[in-house]
């Protein structure tokens, strides 16, 4: 009963802990431009995602060690500072977009400006961040984060013409009224949506914070490939809520109010809170992962001990990044830049850097020194290959995408 | 001297013709006894003719998966070659300069015969 119990949790935890503030956004305005037709990509994030977390999560168990700890002995002191500081950078500009989606949802349910939130949310991560246990942490975060099924509940209610939704998801194409080269690039950023790096930082330094071995590792498979399609499923009810309500008005989404504007037309205000609530778990709990994974590539890096099991002045600096880390994401808040532009930008920047970390993990998954008879199988390492070459090939054309559409606009 | 001196250094023969970059450092854990284990002692140098890019791993014979990768940092890194630090005659400035009639072995784990050519 209590394994069952605690699969359930760890499912749940995967399903309500896969959104964040990017994929929220990031589904929202794809719905509102390119309804249905870029639902095909979140499928394609999802398997990825799922993949990429199964490996790095195997790795960890398997061999203690979590993916910052392997870049750096695999890729020697310069490659991986490279790496590192690209990989850094990313995670604070995707921490910065979660407070900023903290603030907002806050907003929402107070219509105090987002400015006097900012400081507050960005204490309240430090304080959890600081005095939480690991496993609380990640099971409340995520089980609230599930309210945020009232966005396929939505779905149902707004009573749409399913033969429209079905042709846009089956028979994708471009938008008469939206160019080829933006429908690309928004296709990457949905991508990078789905497979953040960050998610990958904290998933295999979890495993090692949660002290998996080799016999946890059937249960984390079930967590990763049962929740995360879930999160999926939740990520395209997401834009076709904004499918059915913006894109035949010819809306942009552009705001928070905006994204959740389906639920409140469908659901009242009581469907309303319930969605704010599951933002701001959604986005406190990806805040939680982004200060973590700040402090954990960093400190894994440099060989600092890291690590919530350590009292923290048993992981000073370990600790101190991620203040230094929330303290910039404040900053940067507090000069009223756009949480949204953020995100967006935030979500591109992830597919760019994603092959930094998916292949020195890829290579070690394939170690049999380290992996011992728990090494890629043929079939695991086909599909990794043709993700290696998506991967790439979304690295590569997302700059020039963003120079040629403006970033999507 | 650290490490660092030493990994994406220019390698040279004794008559100064480049030979390539170390790519990796080789430990033998065969001194005397250091707490727990015994201390490490420098083994040789793995110099990559082409590249001073890491082979992550690829330079052991028993890791062959994924075939792709396998075959590509293979090929990228062909003619790698393994010297002893006996054969290294002085180190400075970025540039590891072998002794005459030095001997390159090949840079699989598994058996450290002289290579062909």
């Amino acid at each position: 009963m209590k394994k069952v119990l605690g699969l359930a949790l760890g499912i749940l935890t995967a399903i309500g802990g896969f959104l964040d503030i990017g994929d929220l956004v990031t589904n929202a305005v794809v719905g509102s431009r390119f309804g249905l037709s870029l639902a095909w990509v979140v499928v394609v994030g999802v398997i990825g995602i799922c993949l990429f977390a199964s490996m790095s999560g195997r790795v960890a168990a398997v061999s203690g060690r979590a993916t910052f700890e392997i870049i750096r002995e695999r890729l020697g002191p310069r490659a991986a500072g490279a790496n590192l500081t690209a990989s850094f950078l990313i995670n604070l500009l995707t921490l910065t977009a979660e407070v900023g989606g903290i603030a907002l949802a806050l907003q929402l349910a107070s219509s105090v400006e987002p400015r006097l939130w900012i400081p507050v949310a960005g204490l309240a991560v430090w304080l959890v961040v600081w005095r939480t246990k690991f496993s609380i942490m990640e099971n409340v975060t995520g089980l609230v984060g599930l309210t945020l099924v009232v966005f396929a509940v939505t779905v149902f209610l707004l009573g749409p013409d399913w033969s429209t939704l079905a042709d846009q998801t089956f028979h994708p194409g471009v938008p008469a009224n939206e160019g080829r080269d933006v429908y690309w690039y928004y296709a990457i950023a949905l991508f990078g949506a789905a497979m953040t790096p960050y998610e990958v930082f904290f998933f295999s330094s979890g495993a090692v914070e949660e002290r998996w071995s080799a016999k946890d590792l059937a249960q984390s498979r079930l967590n990763v490939l049962v929740g995360f399609p879930f999160g999926g499923i939740l990520s395209v009810a997401i834009a076709a809520c904004a499918a059915i309500v913006f894109l035949p008005a010819g809306i942009e989404v552009s705001s928070l109010s905006q994204i959740v504007l389906p639920v409140a037309l469908a659901g009242g205000k009581l469907a309303l809170a319930v969605v704010i609530v599951g933002i701001v778990a959604a986005t406190f709990g990806a805040a939680l992962e982004t200060s973590l994974s700040s402090g954990y590539t960093l400190a894994q890096f440099m060989g600092w001990s890291w690590g919530k099991f350590r009292r923290p002045a048993r992981a000073a600096r370990f600790h101190l990044t991620m203040i230094v880390c929330i303290l910039v994401a404040v900053g940067v808040l507090m000069t009223s830049v756009d949480p949204i532009a953020i995100t967006e930008f935030s979500v591109v920047f992830s597919a760019i850097a994603l092959p930094l970390t998916y292949l020195p993990i890829l290579v070690i998954a394939n170690d049999p020194e380290y992996m011992g008879k728990h090494v890629n199988g043929r079939a695991t390492n086909a599909l990794a290959l043709v993700y290696l070459v998506i991967i790439v090939a979304a690295s590569v054309a997302a700059i020039p995408l963003m120079i040629a559409t403006g970033a999507g606009s | 001297m650290i490490l660092g001196d030493l990994l994406d250094a220019r390698v040279t023969d004794a008559d100064g013709r480049g030979l390539g970059f170390v790519v990796d450092a080789r430990f033998a854990l065969d001194g005397p006894i250091d707490g727990l284990l015994a201390a490490p002692r420098l083994h040789g140098l793995l110099v990559s003719p082409r590249t001073a890019t890491s082979f992550l791993g690829y330079e052991r014979n028993g890791v062959r998966a994924p075939a792709l990768l396998a075959r590509w940092f293979r090929w990228r890194h062909r003619g790698t070659f393994l010297v002893h630090w006996s054969d290294v005659r002085w180190v400075a400035d970025g540039t590891v300069v072998l002794r005459a009639g030095y001997e390159r072995y090949s840079p699989g784990l598994t058996g450290t015969a002289p290579q062909q050519g």
